[in-house]
C-alpha cells in the first residue's frame, strides 16, 4: 500500500467518523421522536390539524421549520413516520425539504458567514421553501404509489389496536434507529470515499467553473452533493469560495441540505428509488434555475441587491 | 420484530451507543467535533444504551390486541407474503415495517465502524488537510468579516507577550492578506501566532519556510476548514518539526505571489507550546 493510499484510507476513516459522531445522536433523537409519534399520535390526527386545501396545506407545512427546526438527519425519521401515521406525503415533502434551510439556526449562520448579508439569507431561505413548496405540489399530483415504499405507506386498511405504551414506542424508536441508521452509515461510507478520493475542492477544475453562472451553480451543487454538509455549516464553506459569485454560492446552500450523498440513502428508507431519482433532477434543475435569475437579478430586489464586499482598493 | 431480532437490535444499539460513549470518555471526540457538540454526543451515546438495554430486556410489545372483529386471515393490502393467525402477533410488526434484518444492519455498520477507528489517525495528513485549504489564498469575501479596524483597536483589544509582540488570531492573520487597510496596520507589526506546523508549499525554493496553521469549524470535521501563514525562518535558526504545536514569533509582513497577496511572518523566534483541548477554533 501506497504511503498516499494510507493517507486516503486514514483520512477517509476520519470523515467517516466525524460526521458519524456528529450525526448518530441527531438521527437517535429523530428516531426518539418518530417512535413517540407513531404510538401516541391518533391516526387521522393531520386531518383535524392541517388545512382541509391540500394547497394550502403544503404551503404551511413548507413554513414548519420555523417553528420545529429540524436537521436533515434527524427531519427523515421524523416524517417517515408521520407518513405511516397519516400525514399526507406531499406535505411531509415540503417540511422535509423545507426544513433544514427555512429555520432560525440556518438563517443566522448564513447571515453571519456572508457579513451580515441578509439579501442573501432571505434569498437562501426563500428560495429552499419555493422549491420545497414546488416539489411537494408536484407530488401531490403523483400517486403514492410511485413515491412511498411499501413499508412506508400509511397502514391503511390494516388496523390494529396497537398498545399506546412507553414499551411499544421504544420498540417504533429502535425499529426506526436500526433502519435509518443502517443507510445513513452506507451513505457516510460513500460520502468518506467520495471527498478523499474523487473531490478536491481547491482542485482548479472548481475554480475554473466560477466564471461561468451555469457551470459555477452545476459545479458548486455537485459539489454539496459530494461534501454533505449540515445545513448550519455549509454557508462558511460556501463563503469560502470565494472566485465565485453568488448565485453558485446561493445554489450551493440549498442544494445540500436537500438532497446530498447521505441523505440518498437516508430517502431510501421512505421513498422508491425512482422518486429519489426524480427528486434529485428536480431539485438540481430548480436550485440552478433560482440561482441563475438570482445571479441575474430577475427576483425582487431585497433578494437579489447581492451588496459589494466594501474591500479597499 | 421477533424477540431475538429486538435483542440482536438492542444489542447493536448497545455497541453504537459505547462507540459515541468511548469517543466522549477517551476525549478522542476532540478531534472530530466542535466542542459544542460533546455533550450531544454524551446524551445520544447514554440514549441509545439505555434504548438497546431497554430492548434487550423487553423484547416484545405488551398488550399488543386486535378489535375482536379483526379477521387476521385477511389479505394484507400490501404484499405480506402469507396470513397469519392471532397467535402470531408478537411478530406481526414485520408486517408494517420490511427493514433489513439485524444481521445485514449489524454487518453494514459495525463493518465500516470498525474499519474507521482502526484506520483513523485522529486528524487529516497532509494531503487532507491541502484539500481543506492549508495552502489556498484568503478569500476576499470573508476579508469583510473583520470590523473597520484601526492601530488603536489593535492596541485596545490585543494582548502582547513578554517580546511586546502582539498575540494574533490566527485567521485574523491569515484574513488580513484580503484587505489592504488592514494590511496596512499589519504590516511590520511585531506578531505570535500559535498553532501546528506543516511543510511549505508556496515560494519555498530556498527552503527556508514552513506552514503555521489552524483549524476552524463549526459542527464536526466534514465541515473542517484550514487557515495558514507562511513561516519564514533567517539561517542557522532552530526549526520546529511538522505536526509541533508551537508558538512563532517574528514580524508580519505581505508578499504577492502569482499574483495573490499572502501574510508571511518573518521569524524571530519558534518556541513549543502545550497543545489546547482543541486546537479547532470555533467559528462564531
Amino acid at each position: 500500500m501506497t504511503d498516499q493510499t494510507k493517507d486516503q484510507l486514514a483520512d477517509g476513516s476520519y470523515e467517516f467518523l466525524s460526521i458519524f459522531l456528529e450525526g448518530l445522536p441527531f438521527i437517535f433523537l429523530g428516531t426518539l421522536v418518530s417512535g413517540f409519534l407513531g404510538t401516541y399520535l391518533p391516526r387521522g390526527a393531520f386531518e383535524k390539524i392541517l388545512p382541509k386545501n391540500n394547497t394550502l396545506a403544503i404551503l404551511l407545512s413548507g413554513l414548519l421549520g420555523a417553528i420545529f427546526p429540524v436537521c436533515e438527519c434527524a427531519v427523515v425519521p421524523v416524517i417517515r413516520r408521520l407518513v405511516k401515521n397519516g400525514l399526507p406525503v406531499s406535505c411531509a415533502l415540503a417540511y422535509m425539504l423545507a426544513a433544514p434551510i427555512f429555520n432560525p439556526v440556518t438563517a443566522i449562520s448564513t447571515y453571519k458567514a456572508f457579513n451580515n448579508s441578509y439579501e442573501i439569507t432571505i434569498s437562501r431561505l426563500t428560495i429552499g421553501y419555493l422549491i420545497a413548496v414546488i416539489i411537494a405540489l408536484i407530488a401531490a399530483r403523483i400517486a403514492q404509489y410511485f413515491i412511498l415504499k411499501e413499508s412506508a405507506k400509511a397502514d391503511e386498511g390494516h388496523e390494529h389496536n396497537h398498545p399506546r405504551n412507553l414499551n411499544s414506542a421504544l420498540n417504533n424508536s429502535l425499529r426506526d434507529l436500526m433502519d435509518v441508521g443502517l443507510y445513513f452509515c452506507i451513505g457516510v461510507v460513500l460520502t468518506a470515499i467520495l471527498k478523499t478520493t474523487v473531490i478536491d475542492p481547491t482542485d482548479e477544475f472548481w475554480k475554473n467553473l466560477a466564471d461561468n453562472s451555469i457551470l459555477g451553480s452545476a459545479g458548486m451543487m455537485i459539489l454539496a452533493f459530494v461534501l454533505s454538509l449540515c445545513s448550519t455549516s455549509d454557508a462558511f464553506i460556501a463563503a469560502n469560495f470565494a472566485n465565485f459569485k453568488y448565485g453558485p454560492k446561493l445554489a450551493f446552500m440549498v442544494f445540500g441540505p436537500m438532497m446530498d450523498a447521505k441523505l440518498v440513502f437516508l430517502y431510501s428508507t421512505v421513498f422508491k428509488w425512482k422518486f429519489i431519482a426524480f427528486l434529485f433532477v428536480a431539485i438540481f434543475i430548480l436550485t440552478g434555475a433560482f440561482s441563475l435569475l438570482f445571479e441575474m437579478k430577475i427576483l425582487p430586489w431585497w433578494m437579489t441587491s447581492q451588496s459589494e464586499i466594501p474591500l479597499a482598493p | 420484530m421477533t424477540p431475538l431480532h429486538t435483542r440482536l437490535f438492542g444489542l447493536l444499539a448497545i455497541s453504537w451507543g459505547s462507540v459515541l460513549i468511548y469517543f466522549y470518555h477517551s476525549t478522542r471526540v476532540k478531534d472530530y467535533l466542535a466542542v459544542d457538540f460533546h455533550h450531544f454526543i454524551l446524551v445520544g451515546g447514554i440514549g441509545i444504551i439505555i434504548l438497546g438495554v431497554y430492548s434487550v430486556i423487553n423484547p416484545k410489545p405488551k398488550n399488543h390486541s386486535h378489535p375482536a372483529d379483526h379477521d387476521h386471515d385477511h389479505d394484507h393490502d400490501h404484499d405480506c407474503g402469507h396470513s397469519h393467525d392471532k397467535e402470531d402477533c408478537e411478530s406481526c410488526e414485520h408486517h408494517h415495517e420490511d427493514g433489513h434484518g439485524p444481521f445485514v444492519t449489524i454487518l453494514l455498520t459495525l463493518i465500516p465502524l470498525t474499519l474507521a477507528m482502526s484506520y483513523t489517525r485522529d486528524k487529516l495528513s497532509n494531503q487532507g488537510l491541502t484539500k481543506k485549504g492549508l495552502y489556498e489564498a484568503p478569500s476576499l469575501t470573508n476579508a469583510a468579516d473583520i470590523p473597520p479596524f484601526t492601530r488603536e483597536d489593535l492596541e485596545k483589544r490585543v494582548s502582547k507577550n513578554q517580546y511586546g509582540e502582539f498575540e494574533l488570531r490566527m485567521i485574523t492573520a491569515y484574513y488580513a492578506a484580503g484587505d489592504r487597510e488592514i494590511q496596512d496596520i499589519f504590516d511590520g507589526l511585531p506578531v505570535e501566532l500559535e498553532g501546528r506546523i506543516a511543510p511549505e508549499k508556496i515560494n519555498n525554493e530556498t527552503g527556508d519556510r514552513m506552514r503555521i496553521f489552524r483549524s476552524i469549524i463549526t459542527c464536526c470535521a466534514a465541515d473542517l476548514q484550514v487557515v495558514g501563514v507562511s513561516l519564514q525562518f533567517p539561517e542557522g535558526a532552530t526549526r520546529p518539526k511538522p505536526e509541533d504545536w508551537v508558538k512563532a514569533g517574528g514580524t508580519l509582513t505581505f508578499e504577492t505571489v502569482n499574483g495573490t497577496v499572502l501574510p508571511l511572518l518573518k521569524i524571530r523566534e519558534v518556541i513549543q507550546a502545550e497543545e489546547p483541548y482543541s486546537e479547532f477554533r470555533n467559528r462564531q
